[in-house]
C-alpha cells in the first residue's frame, strides 16, 4: 500500500429536509485500498459512495480524488467508475455492447474497442458470452459485466454500491474473493458499500462502520471483529453479549466494574475511561468457559459470573449455551467440544481470560 | 383468434367477391366490386389516405415521444401518473364533438388564424388548416397524439432508473442517450403507438368527413360511402383490401425492421 490518497473527504454534510444522511464525516482512502464501507441500511453509506461519484450533491464539505478537488464535477468526468446495486446492464445490449458502451461514446476506434472488451471479459470471468443478452445470464455474470463496464474506463477507484446483495449467499461467498483478487489484479482503489458485515470481512482491506450519517470506527477487519472500540460495531458485527456497566476502581493494568449482578475485571487496554463513567463491555461467544457449578468449587471473586442453562444447541461443528443471568439478561456460550454431563436447567459457572471482556467507550 | 380475428376476415374476403343486389347481396364470385375499387378514384383516395396517416404518424412521433421523454425524465415520479391523466381527459368528451371543436379553432377566421394576424405573423389567414388534406392530418394528430404518448411512455416507464445513473456515470450526452438508450428501449411502444394511429388514420371516416375538404376521403369513408349506397360487396372489398394492405405492411416492416429484434426489450 503507498502513501497517496486516493479519497480525501473532508467533512461531509448531507441533509434531506431535517434529516442528516451524513454528519461531517471525514474519510481517507489509500491508493490501492480495498475500503469497505459498513452499516446498517439508511445509515448514510450509499449516501457518501455516491457523494464520491458525484451522483450526489452534498451540502458542504469537500471530496479530493488523487489529490484533486472534484466538488464540481459531475460523475463522467470524475476518476470514478460505478458499480450498481442489482443488476444495472442496458438490457438491449449484448454482453460486449454492455462492456464497450463508455469507450464507444469516448469515440475510440472500434478495434481498440473490442481487443479492449475481450481482455476485460477474461479478466472477470466472461469468456465466450460476449453475444448473450443481460437476461440471458445468471446474476452473478451480470454482475461481472458491471464490473467490466466499470473497470474498461481504467479510472483510479472503482465504486461498488451492494454490488452482491441480490446474489444468494454462496454465489455472494464466491464473489466476494474474486473480487478481491480482481482488485489486487487492477490495483486500483475499490470502495464497497455492504450492510453484510461477513462480506465486509472477507474483502477489505480497512473497513469503516457508518450508522445514523457518522463515521463509527474505521480499522482492519481484524481489529473491527477482534477489537471493537464502540458498543455499536460490537452490536453491529453480531456480538450477542453485551453488558452495560460503571467503572468502579480503575488503574494501568485492570478496570474493576459494577454490571448490576456481579463485578467484574477486565484488563486495561488504555482505554479513555474515567472512574464512575458509564461504559459497555462485550465478549465473544466463544471466549466464554462454561463449567459445572459445584458447591466445593466456588467462583474466583470478579472473574466469574454465575447463571443456568435455557438451552443446549448442538450446531455441528459447535454447541451453542444459552444461559440465563441473574438479572435475567441471556448470554451465549459457543464451545467446540460438548461440556459433559451439562443439561437444561443446570446451574453453570462462567469464566474467561481476563483480556476477552472488551471495554466500550460509547 | 380465429373467432375474432381469421373467420371475420374470411368473411368480408368471401363476402367481397358476391354479387350487388338491390338491398343486400347474393353468392356469386365477381370481381366487379376490386374493379369497381382500382379503377377509380377510390384508389387515388386510398393511397393519398395511407400517405396522410404515414404523415400524422410522423407527425404524432415528433411531438408525442419528446413529451414522454420529458415526463419519464423530469417530472416527478409521483406526478407523472396525474400528468398521463391529463391526456385522458379528451376523451371525456364524444369523438365528434372533440373533432368538431377543431373547426372553429383551425377555420379561416379561427382561433390560430386571429392569433397569428393579431401578432401580425401573417396578413391573409391561412386557409389549408380546415377542409384540406391538411385539416385531416391536423385532426388525425390532435385526436391520436395521446396514444402515441401513452404507448412511449409506458415503454420509457419500464426504464429502470439505474439506466441513466449508469449514463451519467459513463458521460453519455443527450443525442446519444436519445439514439442509443431512449429509442432502441422505448422502440415496442413507438411501434405500437405508430401503428394504431396508421390503422385509426385510414380507417376512421370521422375526420374526413368532419375536417377534410371534397377531395380527402380515406379508406373508412369509402366503405361507409359504399354502405351508405348499399353496396355492401365493395364495402366489403375495401375493408379486405384496407386488412391487407396492413398485413402486407406489416409483412414489408418485419422484413425491413425485423420486428422481433424491435420488441425484444419487453421480453
Amino acid at each position: 500500500m503507498s502513501q497517496t490518497n486516493a479519497i480525501e473527504v473532508k467533512n461531509l454534510v448531507k441533509t434531506y429536509g431535517d434529516v442528516y444522511a451524513l454528519k461531517n464525516v471525514d474519510l481517507n482512502i489509500a491508493d490501492g485500498e480495498y475500503f469497505v464501507l459498513l452499516g446498517p441500511s439508511g445509515g448514510g453509506k450509499t449516501t457518501l459512495l455516491r457523494s464520491i461519484g458525484g451522483f450526489i450533491r452534498p451540502d458542504s464539505g469537500s471530496v479530493d480524488i488523487k489529490g484533486k478537488n472534484v466538488d464540481n464535477l459531475p460523475p463522467d468526468k470524475r476518476p470514478t467508475s460505478m458499480v450498481f446495486q442489482g443488476f444495472a446492464l442496458f438490457p438491449h445490449m449484448s454482453v460486449s455492447e454492455n462492456i464497450g458502451y463508455g469507450l464507444k461514446i469516448q469515440s475510440i476506434k472500434n478495434n481498440i474497442i473490442e481487443n479492449k472488451v475481450s481482455r476485460m471479459m477474461d479478466l472477470v470471468g466472461l469468456t465466450g458470452l460476449s453475444k448473450r443478452k443481460p437476461h440471458e445470464l445468471s446474476g452473478g455474470q451480470q454482475q461481472r459485466v458491471q464490473l467490466a463496464r466499470a473497470l474498461i474506463l481504467e479510472n483510479d477507484v472503482l465504486l461498488l454500491d451492494e454490488p452482491l446483495s441480490a446474489l444468494d449467499a454462496q454465489l455472494r461467498k464466491d464473489m466476494c474473493i474474486e473480487l478481491k483478487r480482481l482488485q489486487k489484479t487492477v490495483g486500483i482503489s475499490f470502495v464497497h458499500v455492504t450492510h453484510n458485515q461477513e462480506e465486509a470481512m472477507s474483502v477489505a482491506d480497512r473497513i469503516a462502520i457508518i450508522a445514523d450519517g457518522e463515521m463509527i470506527e474505521q480499522g482492519t477487519p481484524k481489529e473491527i471483529y477482534s477489537n471493537p472500540k464502540k458498543k455499536f460495531t460490537a452490536e453491529f458485527i453480531g456480538e450477542k453479549n453485551i453488558f452495560n456497566g460503571k467503572v468502579i476502581d480503575i488503574n494501568k493494568s485492570i478496570i474493576l466494574i459494577d454490571i448490576e449482578i456481579d463485578k467484574i475485571e477486565v484488563v486495561n487496554k488504555n482505554y479513555k475511561i474515567n472512574k464512575g463513567q458509564d461504559v459497555s463491555l462485550s465478549i465473544k461467544s466463544e471466549s466464554i468457559k462454561v463449567d459445572k457449578l459445584k458447591v466445593s468449587k466456588q467462583p474466583q471473586e470478579n472473574k466469574a459470573i454465575k447463571g443456568k442453562i435455557t438451552e443446549i444447541i448442538f450446531l455441528g461443528q459447535f454447541v451453542r449455551y444459552l444461559v440465563l443471568l441473574n438479572n435475567n439478561q441471556e448470554i451465549q456460550v459457543r464451545s467446540h467440544d460438548e461440556v459433559s454431563n451439562i443439561n437444561v436447567n443446570d446451574y453453570v459457572m462462567l469464566s474467561w481470560r481476563l483480556e476477552d471482556f472488551l471495554v466500550h467507550e460509547g | 383468434m380465429v373467432i375474432f380475428f381469421v373467420l371475420p376476415l374470411m368473411l368480408t374476403v368471401v363476402w367481397s367477391v358476391f354479387e350487388r343486389t338491390m338491398f343486400w347481396m347474393e353468392p356469386a364470385f365477381t370481381l366487379f366490386s376490386y374493379e369497381n375499387f382500382f379503377f377509380s378514384s377510390r384508389l387515388e383516395n386510398f393511397i393519398s389516405s395511407m400517405l396522410h396517416s404515414s404523415i400524422s404518424v410522423v407527425c404524432a412521433f415528433f411531438i408525442g415521444f419528446p413529451i414522454a421523454i420529458f415526463i419519464r425524465r423530469r417530472v416527478k415520479k409521483v406526478a407523472q401518473h396525474r400528468v398521463m391523466l391529463l391526456f385522458i381527459l379528451p376523451f371525456m368528451v364524444s369523438e365528434i364533438i372533440r373533432i368538431f371543436a377543431l373547426r372553429p379553432i383551425l377555420s379561416r377566421n379561427g382561433v390560430v388564424n386571429s392569433f397569428l394576424m393579431d401578432l401580425n405573423l401573417i396578413d391573409t389567414p391561412f386557409s389549408v388548416f380546415v377542409f384540406t388534406p391538411t385539416g385531416v392530418v391536423i385532426g388525425e394528430i390532435v385526436s391520436f397524439l395521446p396514444f402515441m404518448i401513452f404507448s412511449t411512455f409506458l415503454a420509457l416507464e419500464a426504464i429502470p432508473n439505474y439506466i441513466f445513473e449508469v449514463c451519467s456515470d459513463l458521460g453519455v450526452n443527450r443525442r446519444r442517450m436519445f439514439k442509443d438508450i431512449l429509442l432502441p428501449l422505448a422502440a415496442p411502444g413507438l411501434f405500437a403507438g405508430s401503428v394504431f394511429i396508421f390503422v385509426n388514420g385510414i380507417g376512421i371516416a370521422l375526420i374526413p368527413t368532419i375536417l377534410g375538404g371534397p377531395g380527402s376521403v380515406n379508406a373508412g369513408l369509402i366503405a361507409t360511402q359504399a354502405i351508405i349506397a348499399l353496396d355492401f360487396p365493395l364495402a366489403m372489398a375495401v375493408s379486405a383490401i384496407m386488412m391487407f394492405t396492413l398485413m402486407g405492411l406489416l409483412y414489408l416492416g418485419h422484413k425491413l425492421f425485423n420486428l422481433t429484434k424491435l420488441l425484444e426489450p419487453i421480453s
